[in-house]
């Protein structure tokens, strides 16, 4: 058997790996949600461009999830809430550096999230739907064969798309392209200028654009994708177990008390029951 | 378009530019002071001082601004050190701008009559005050041009911050965006306000080489 590393290699490495571990060491605490009491302050991470979930008016982070993260954080009187605005590709990676203490942002609950990531109870329907142009031909999403359709780069609407190419590739046509943008803003503004023809995005983000650009949008209805869920996140380690019980205690609060139900016909105008005592299992 | 809500949209644009501002300048004054000395050791007698920072100019300015800002951000918590979104951005653009910087030094540096050097030793002059009191001096005022430069490219670069959660002009023009789904004019009044800002930097720098051409006047080559 060769060795993998020659010898006089292999003790600085050792020496480093040491070092990183002792320093991993010095940082291992209580707790993260003592730590957060202590401090007096949660950092946490937001795509603030999902509206109506999280936007930003009037320099300040509103919608849908700035009224459950107030309510919810009247249970932990006295901590300020730091809330980052960073777009979606750096959100989960910077979780998982330690950068936010915990995301509220909408994180679809995928099956690959849910190993990696303690995925809160469900905050909303996410269940992915298309979105056309007022005057398109699509009608149903079987319609989209052969036509571009766009979405977010690294989103589990992406992943829902594909697997509606998947589904139509099998029945004869696949859709034309599938074009990844880095936000769902510059993918309606490319529907609206005719550079693709649908949009593949969840539910209730799409009932807020056909709202505010009626004449412009228009929603294919059913919903194409499988029933999933919008959740929070926090990272999946024994040092985070007590935040995200936490926060899980407050929304299930929450949506046994109505209040969830009363927030969703304020910002999106129609109610989505969602499960309150777990969150289902990911069907993708 | 919509003039009325590129109006609206003003005081949040206006803040995001500060932002940007503040972000750019600091990271353009922390580069002075950064470069310059990087400028020293890539011009010193000392072969190892010298081929370090020959390393690091070219190093840092092969890594593209939006990698080295990702870097600064993931990989410093990784080894134990912990800096916040404006710490880091604040970071990275120096640590690339200085290496710019460095190169425009050493090239206003070059174009001094080494006669000037001779003559302060010839008078008792110490190095140190040759270079604070004969070399700095001369070198700001023949490197304005550049430095202005530098910092307009520096000021458009730092749009990119925004991707470590620092919340300048253009993460503000894509928080209007997503907000009213009216991207011309949102984006074109941000244009407009990077363009503002860049002809005001541009015009103090104008001012600037002017004033200190004046204040030592006559002793201009």
């Amino acid at each position: 058997m060769t060795h993998l590393l020659p010898r006089r290699l292999a003790v600085p490495l050792a020496a480093c790996l040491l070092a990183v571990c002792c320093l991993a060491a010095a940082h291992a605490r209580a707790d993260l949600l003592d730590d957060v009491k202590k401090k007096g302050e949660i950092v946490i991470g937001t795509e603030a461009a999902f509206p109506p979930f999280e936007f930003v008016e009037d320099g300040k982070i509103v919608g849908y999830s700035a009224d459950l993260l107030e309510l919810v954080m009247k249970d932990l009187p006295g901590v300020k809430v730091r809330r980052l605005d960073i777009p979606w590709q750096g959100i989960l990676p910077g979780l998982a550096a330690g950068k936010f203490d915990y995301i509220v942002t909408s994180v679809t609950a995928t099956k690959e999230r849910s190993e990696r990531y303690a995925l809160s109870l469900p905050i909303a329907d996410a269940t992915v739907a298309l979105l056309v142009k007022a005057d398109s031909a699509i009608k149903t999403p079987d319609d989209a064969a052969g036509k571009t359709v766009a979405s977010q780069t690294g989103s589990a609407q992406l992943q829902a798309l594909k697997g509606l190419d998947e589904k139509l590739k099998s029945a004869g046509k696949g859709l034309g392209q599938i074009r990844e943008y880095v936000g769902f803003d510059e993918a309606y503004a490319d529907l609206a200028a005719g550079r693709v023809d649908a949009v593949a995005q969840s539910f209730p983000n799409l009932a807020d654009a056909v709202k505010k650009r009626p004449d412009t949008f228009r929603i294919i209805t059913p919903p194409f994708g499988p029933k999933v869920y919008f959740s929070w996140a926090a990272r999946k380690d024994a040092d985070s177990k007590s935040l995200a019980a936490f926060f899980d205690a407050g929304l299930k609060k929450l949506n046994e008390s109505g209040k969830m139900k009363e927030l969703q016909v304020k910002w999106f105008g129609f109610e989505m029951p969602v499960p309150a005592d777990a969150l289902p299992e990911p069907v993708q | 378009m919509d003039l009325g809500l590129i109006i609206g949209s003003l005081p949040a644009l206006a803040r995001g530019a500060a932002m940007t501002l503040f972000v750019s300048l600091t990271a353009i004054a922390l580069g002075l002071v950064l470069g310059m000395l990087l400028s020293f050791a890539r011009m010193s007698e000392n072969r190892w001082l010298s081929a370090a920072a020959r390393f690091y100019i070219s190093a840092l300015r092969g890594i593209p601004i939006l990698v080295l800002l990702l870097m600064v951000f993931y990989l410093l918590p990784a080894v134990g050190l912990e800096a916040p979104p404006l710490v880091a951005a604040i970071a990275a653009l120096t640590l690339n701008t200085a290496a710019f910087q460095a190169e425009i030094y050493r090239g206003g540096f070059a174009v001094i009559p080494p006669g000037q050097i001779e003559a302060a030793r010839v008078l008792g002059l110490g190095e140190t005050r040759i270079k604070t009191r004969i070399l700095i001096p001369q070198v700001i005022w023949l490197v304005t041009p550049a430095l202005v430069n530098e910092i307009i490219v520096l000021l458009k670069n730092s749009s990119l911050v925004s991707v470590i959660a620092v919340t300048e002009l253009m993460r503000v023009s894509q928080q209007l965006v997503s907000k009213t789904y009216k991207p011309t004019e949102v984006y074109l009044a941000a244009c407009l306000l990077y363009v503002l800002m860049n002809l005001c930097l541009s015009a103090l720098g104008s001012r600037l080489r002017r004033r200190i051409g004046g204040a030592s006047a006559g002793g201009r080559p």
